[in-house]
């Protein structure tokens, strides 16, 4: 009763088609036998620059393959299909791979710049080089054609984050959040495994590619099957963004996480969410979806339905949540949660033949966004090892403490809040203009409300900063060198962004095609 | 037959996932994770059999599932020793330092 199914090894070619991914696995067994063999009176703070050179040099690959796929003047729809086509490298898994990396290294760099400050990290080695499994099972993600690829780089990303939000050792907040975030990570797997099996009950197979002609057959026969499995893996992954209504792990998990890693599960772990839900659904959903002849109602427009109106109960709810919130770290995860509804509506938004620039608005909302949360996160790291703690009264009077890492500050939440002169404003622009395109006005409008009530707990930060505090002493706020290229790493690229937005959506655009860069097996 | 196993597996996802949410003892919420991701192996080795189109796929899926969640449950695990050292208590209820 079974068909034969051809199995397909690793050749060598593919191996340099996975270099990027088999050198970060290679520098991190480097790095963790480097920590059991180097003696205790050595630095782990080597280990540290080491991983940053590590996700360097695969970032090197990235962009070779990056550049080599632009070059080769391919045709359309021609990718490079690994092990049956389960794993897949074209220029969308290049661009969210080169993201992921980008945002590692700047973790990484931050938590070079503020591990010694924390006394609770007993092993700081595994800080660093923890960093790297999880990248690569970020990059598994974005590069899967199949669920099971798909499953395991999830997982990968997912078990090696419960470690690291736990790596605070002497905390007792640490191991809480840590087993809060397992317990909610076990359900949202579970979740989209569930979701998973009816997909591949109804198609007979796991392959993205095979979905765009199985799903069509079978709509009209098992309609509720079909909802069921969708929903189910919406309600997962949203638990993975942290979009609202799945959102109230976060703050908890955000609070009790070493700062860096709490950087890194709101851009890398987010990032990698999104890019699977947006890979999925365009192979699938996308094709059950449009007009619907013969009376059937297609399926695949309530899926997209659901993920605007998860996208609209995310940015309301986080906006609206981080207004009475006075921690630093919670505040940051609430608006992570808006964020994640913002980055929902391109990839909610269908393709249409009048907006079809969504992966790009996408891609570009992402990079902005991971420029102005890590440099936030930064930001806060020198915050509290000044004041001692997290708490939104830290700020005060920090222009007079430390005035130019208070003017990077202003800058990040310029970004945040979305206004001119910072990434964030064109960032949020394009995706509202294609919202307004898609003629989603009701969309447009929670979008703009909720810009506007964020900016009240936004600016009560830049409040905070510019008022003078009697209490402490105004001794100046020293910045380490790794966190101080962060921060202006970070704000540099942010206000380039917002000077020069055109630069980055035209490139990205020249070198991104729907049909051979997002679909699978069309070639 | 294939009804009737695809209530059994959303009958024990329901209990996995009230478990879950409702039990006090921090083992037992872990273990009823499990309970869910044992529901979706029942889906996927089912499906292999009884499918629309029947393939070996969903019993490979099942084995990786079943290594992953092995995995997931020793971190999680070791996670819950942390804490019980830390808070001498496994009541989930007390896990409640963070709450504002």
């Amino acid at each position: 009763m079974y068909e034969g199914v051809s199995f397909l090894p690793l050749t060598w070619p593919d191996m340099l088609y996975m270099a990027p991914e088999l050198f970060l696995a290679a520098v991190f067994l480097l790095l963790v036998v480097a920590d059991l063999l180097l003696p205790q009176k050595v630095s782990r703070l080597s280990i540290g620059w080491m991983t940053v050179a590590g996700l360097l040099g695969a970032a090197g690959f990235v962009v070779y393959r990056l550049i080599d796929l632009q070059g080769s003047g391919r045709e359309v729809g021609q990718v490079i299909e690994l092990l049956g086509a389960s794993y897949v490298v074209d220029q969308f898994a290049n661009l969210l791979k080169l993201v992921f990396l980008a945002g590692t290294a700047l973790v990484a760099l931050m938590a070079l710049g503020s591990v010694k400050q924390d006394k609770d990290i007993t092993d700081r080695a595994e800080l660093f080089y923890l960093l790297l499994p999880a990248a690569i099972g970020a990059m598994i993600m974005a590069s899967s054609g199949n669920l099971v690829t798909l499953y395991i780089g999830l997982e990968l990303l997912s078990i090696t984050s419960y470690v690291l939000v736990a790596l605070r050792r002497r905390s007792s907040k640490s191991a809480e959040a840590a087993f809060k975030y397992v317990v909610i990570g076990g359900i949202s797997s579970a979740f989209i495994l569930f979701g998973m099996s009816y997909l591949y009950g109804l198609t007979g197979s796991v392959d993205l590619g095979d979905f765009r002609t199985a799903l069509p057959e079978v709509m009209t026969s098992y309609p509720a099957l079909m909802y069921a499995g969708f929903f189910f893996l919406i309600a997962g992954f949203a638990i993975k963004i942290a979009a609202a209504p799945f959102h109230a792990w976060a703050p908890d998990v955000y609070q009790g996480a070493p700062t860096p890693v709490s950087a890194f599960l709101a851009v890398v772990s987010k990032g990698a969410a999104l890019a699977a839900v947006l890979r999925i659904l365009y192979n699938s959903a996308f094709f059950i979806s449009g007009g619907g002849g013969g009376g059937v109602k297609p399926v695949g427009n309530d899926v997209y339905l659901a993920l605007l109106v998860l996208a609209a109960a995310a940015m309301l709810a986080g906006t609206t949540a981080a207004l009475r919130q006075r921690q630093m770290k919670r505040l940051l995860a609430l608006s992570g949660v808006a964020n994640a509804g913002y980055l929902l509506v391109p990839i909610g938004l269908n393709f249409t033949t009048v907006h079809s620039s969504n992966v790009s608005e996408f891609i570009f909302y992402l990079i902005v966004y991971l420029l102005m949360t890590i440099g936030a996160f930064a930001v806060l790291t020198v915050i509290s090892q000044a004041a001692g703690h997290e708490e939104l009264k830290g700020f005060s009077g920090l222009y007079y403490r430390a005035p130019w890492t208070s003017a990077a500050m202003v800058v990040f939440i310029l970004s945040l809040a979305g206004l001119p002169v910072s990434g964030g404003f064109f960032a949020k622009l394009f995706i509202l203009m294609g919202a307004a395109s898609a003629k989603a006005y009701w969309l447009v409008a929670i979008m703009v409300i909720s810009s506007v009530i964020s900016y009240y707990f936004y600016f009560a930060i830049v409040r905070q900063m510019f008022m003078r505090s009697s209490s402490e002493e105004e001794s100046e706020i020293r910045v380490s060198a790794p966190t101080g290229i962060v921060i202006w790493l970070c704000a540099g690229a942010t206000v380039a962004l917002g000077l020069m937005p055109g630069l980055l959506m035209d490139w990205i655009q020249a070198i991104f095609t729907i049909r051979g860069d997002l679909l699978i097996g069309l070639g | 037959m294939l009804p009737s196993y695809l209530t059994m597996a959303a009958i024990l996802f329901c209990i996995g996932l009230y478990g879950a949410l409702v039990k006090r003892n921090a083992v037992v919420v872990l273990l009823s994770v499990e309970l869910m991701l044992n529901a979706v192996n029942l889906n996927l080795i089912v499906f292999s059999k009884y499918g629309v189109a029947p393939s070996l796929t969903g019993q490979v899926f099942s084995l990786f599932t079943i290594t992953v969640a092995a995995a997931e449950a020793a971190v999680g695990v070791a996670i819950l020793i942390a804490l019980f050292r830390a808070k001498g208590t496994v009541n989930v209820d007390e896990y409640d330092e963070m709450r504002r």
